[in-house]
């Protein structure tokens, strides 16, 4: 064994130890169908004891409290997931979004301002989608209009995930409505205690309400508060938006290849209605078999992909297939957790709080797997570069 | 061109060894490429290229490498559709005689194997799943009874890759007192029989090898180093993941020969690649073969360490290596077909070779639903 796989081998053995002594014992239950403020101080809380072990933002660079080497992030994540850890749901937005966009982007001042608060708890939302710029990000109407010292926005922002807890959002906004869409856009932080600003929650298919709408009435952005130069900002979001996708979408699949799995395997060797065990089936075993090899090959290729980023090998459309690739491998699991439960997983009204996106009431998780297959790009967008970007295939003439 | 190639190992010797594997695929592409697709293997070519010694110890005129790079070479004769015993002879041929216990027999014959004299066979029998989970060994196709005149061997092994022309047959036994052996017989023995079994795929060779009564002498039984039970496994293993490669290889020739005809076949005034539909097809062949090349990496991993590490890791990985790629490559292939037209369904465009070796694939050395049946059993 080498020194770094000896190495290797001690850390893992102490984040399984950490995981064992401070994952709190029945955690998903007791957070299950909680009020908005306790879910709030739990992922709060969590993140905290997540910090103090070193483990809430192992991906950041070691000035700012992170730098983990890539290979024991991997190790770290394994484990998480291992081990059914709470995930931070609350802080995704700051800890990649916004903290990428500000090591890349922002200003040293705006680091000094944001970082150490992230760290302290502050929560970050994504301003980016409209009701008409959904896949066609670029065409988005929200304008920021320049009045002195800063800039005042109107305009209207949709599917902002947890816009309700937060305290500051990422804005893309129009700087100059005469040039070429892409060309004149530019990237805000905005405070969301500003006036002139309405956060509505959007009921979605699973009834559940974490997407908000953000309607912005003459809302006054400092200057100051510019990301990148003023009408960048589309460049900006290009660069920071995919700078997420190699380890986040590696936890995903961790979680989806332990906890998610394993729910499948004891679903279908639980007793049905008639008392016989679907496993014994063995169509449903060959599809739980097929499932475990998807989910095998998925781990492998987010692993593939942490390790290119590592490299600076990542191909032109690598984020694109771990995407595509895990939002419909998780409606194929979740569709068929639905069908082997059957009218059981209708009774399931809620869905309790999960480690992942799976939590095992199969409907509402199979329900909630467009909210994968939609959002981020959908998956029509993603075969779309992965044809035109990956494959070199010609791009679909404009106005066809 | 979409190809991908792994990323560098972490550490020195994981780097220069991915290197060397870049380097032999180059060498093989060219290689198996210059003669055209179809092309018979000339077999002093691929001799002297040192692809016939890949695993064999260097005093046998092997060069210590492992089955990874064996990989390779498989990837790139599924890539090219290539003719030729490698499956048999290589593969299963010297694979078996790695796993065997050293003697001046299985040296002679690996040594020979390995500078290309003489081509053997296994008759491991090509419609047979592999094992149960774990490498434990599944039926044995052969048996040796002892008898009043001294023991003979009886049984027989269908679609054995290679059979027909091979220059030496080993025959996995099970020995009087129920041992797995590998017995060492020349084709032309009496009581042997051996019978072509032509395919739709004509790149491929296979025959039904029967023992009746064949006479063994004692220095023809040559037994297993390891456990014989888990060797046996790994073979089966070894045959399911090659076949795995052949199909990884064959997947992305037909998405590079795709990509490109859709960049040039107009159609409404337009390349049909600039289509979605067309685009988002081939988007969803890049995804299945990058999920398969990282199941096929995994179980190539597992069969490129010795025997006896964790044995039924191995076997998982190569189910499902075995399984997803397998199935991926006749549905990869279909689309290449479908995309490519009218031309596509002509026999001067080819298309068809690809296709029926992706289908052979499939059922060779187990469906993917046995192999998924071997994965099935754990959850129980």
């Amino acid at each position: 064994m080498t020194a770094t796989a000896t190495g290797l081998t001690a850390f893992r053995a102490h984040v399984r130890d950490w995981c064992r002594t401070h994952i709190p014992v029945g955690w998903r239950e007791a957070q299950t169908g909680v009020g908005e403020e306790e879910f709030v101080a739990f992922q709060k809380a969590w993140f905290q004891e997540l910090r103090r072990a070193g483990f809430a933002v192992p991906h950041w660079p070691a000035e700012w409290g992170g730098g983990m080497p890539v290979a024991e992030q991997i190790v770290l994540y394994q484990e998480l997931a291992a081990h059914d850890a709470p995930r931070l749901v609350l802080a995704f937005v700051a800890i990649h979004h916004a903290a990428a966009t500000l090591l890349a982007a922002g200003t040293d001042e705006q680091r000094r301002r944001h970082l150490p608060a992230i760290l302290d708890g502050e929560i970050w939302v994504q301003g980016f989608s409209e009701p008409g710029a959904g896949s066609d990000l670029a065409a988005l109407r929200t304008t920021a209009r320049r009045e002195r010292g800063a800039y005042v926005v109107n305009g209207q922002k949709l599917w902002a995930s947890g816009a309700a807890h937060a305290d500051w959002c990422l804005l893309l906004a129009r700087t100059d409505p005469k040039a070429p869409k892409r060309r004149g856009i530019s990237y805000f932080l905005l405070d969301m205690r500003t006036p002139g600003i309405d956060v509505r929650p959007i009921r979605q298919a699973t009834g559940e309400s974490h997407f908000c709408e953000v309607f912005l009435n003459d809302v006054e952005v400092p200057a100051a508060n510019l990301v990148g130069p003023a009408n960048e900002g589309w460049r900006v979001a290009q660069e920071t938006l995919g700078a997420e996708r190699g380890m986040t979408m590696l936890e995903l699949a961790e979680r989806l290849g332990n906890a998610g799995f394993r729910r499948l395997v004891e679903l279908c060797s639980r007793p049905g209605p008639g008392g016989a065990r679907p496993i014994g089936d063995s169509p449903v075993a060959d599809r739980l078999a097929a499932l475990e090899t998807e989910v095998t090959g998925l781990r492998a290729l987010c692993r593939d992909l942490v390790e290119r980023h590592e490299a600076g090998t990542v191909g032109r459309a690598d984020a694109s297939i771990v995407k595509l690739y895990y939002s419909e491998l998780l409606q194929r699991m979740t569709d068929f957790g639905t069908e082997v439960a059957g009218l059981a997983a209708h009774t399931e009204l809620r869905k309790p709080l999960s480690s992942s996106w799976e939590s095992g009431a199969w409907a509402l998780d199979f329900i909630g797997s467009w909210e994968w297959t939609i959002p981020g790009g959908t998956s029509e967008i993603q075969r779309t570069i992965i044809a035109e970007r990956g494959l070199g295939l010609p791009r679909e003439p404009k106005g066809a | 061109m979409s190809a991908e190639r792994s990323p560098g190992g972490g550490d020195l010797a994981g780097g220069l060894e991915a290197e060397l594997r870049d380097e032999l695929r180059a060498v093989a592409r060219d290689l198996l490429t210059e003669k055209g697709p179809e092309a018979a293997l000339d077999w002093r070519s691929v001799a002297e290229a040192g692809w016939l010694g890949l695993e064999a110890p260097e005093a046998l005129n092997g060069a210590d490498a492992t089955f990874a790079e064996v990989a390779v070479v498989l990837e790139e004769m599924g890539r090219a559709a290539a003719r030729g015993p490698y499956l048999g002879a290589i593969v299963l041929g010297a694979g078996v005689l790695g796993l065997l216990e050293p003697g001046p027999g299985r040296d002679r014959l690996l040594a020979a194997t390995a500078s290309g004299e003489v081509v053997p066979a296994v008759a491991l029998p090509g419609d047979g799943a592999a094992g149960a989970a774990g490498g434990a060994a599944g039926e044995v196709p052969f048996r040796v009874e002892a008898g009043p005149g001294g023991p003979r061997l009886h049984g027989r092994a269908a679609f054995v890759p290679g059979a027909a022309e091979a220059g030496r047959l080993l025959l996995p036994a099970l020995d009087p007192g129920g041992v797995p052996v590998i017995v060492d017989v020349a084709p032309d023995v009496a009581g042997l029989g051996r019978t072509a079994q032509p395919v739709l795929d004509a790149t491929r060779g296979f025959g039904l090898v029967t023992a009746d009564g064949v006479a063994v002498g004692e220095e023809a039984v040559w037994r297993f180093a390891g456990d014989p039970a888990l060797a046996l496994g790994r073979v089966r293993d070894r045959a399911a993941v090659a076949v795995a490669c052949d199909s990884l290889g064959v997947s992305e020739a037909m998405l590079d020969a795709t990509v490109a005809h859709a960049k040039v076949r107009e159609q409404f005034g337009r390349p049909i690649g600039s289509f979605q539909a067309v685009q988002h097809a081939c988007a969803d062949m890049r995804v299945r073969i990058s999920v398969a090349r990282r199941l096929v990496e995994g179980a190539v991993r597992c069969l490129s360490g010795p025997p006896g590490g964790d044995d039924s890791a191995t076997g998982v990985a190569a189910a499902m290596a075995k399984s997803y790629t397998c199935a991926a490559a006749v549905d990869v292939v279909g689309k290449a077909m479908q995309l490519h037209g009218g031309m596509g369904y002509t026999w001067e465009s080819g298309v068809h070779v690809h296709l029926k070796r992706a289908m052979l694939n499939r059922s060779l050395f187990g469906s993917p639903a046995a192999h998924r049946a071997r994965l099935a059993e754990r959850y129980r």
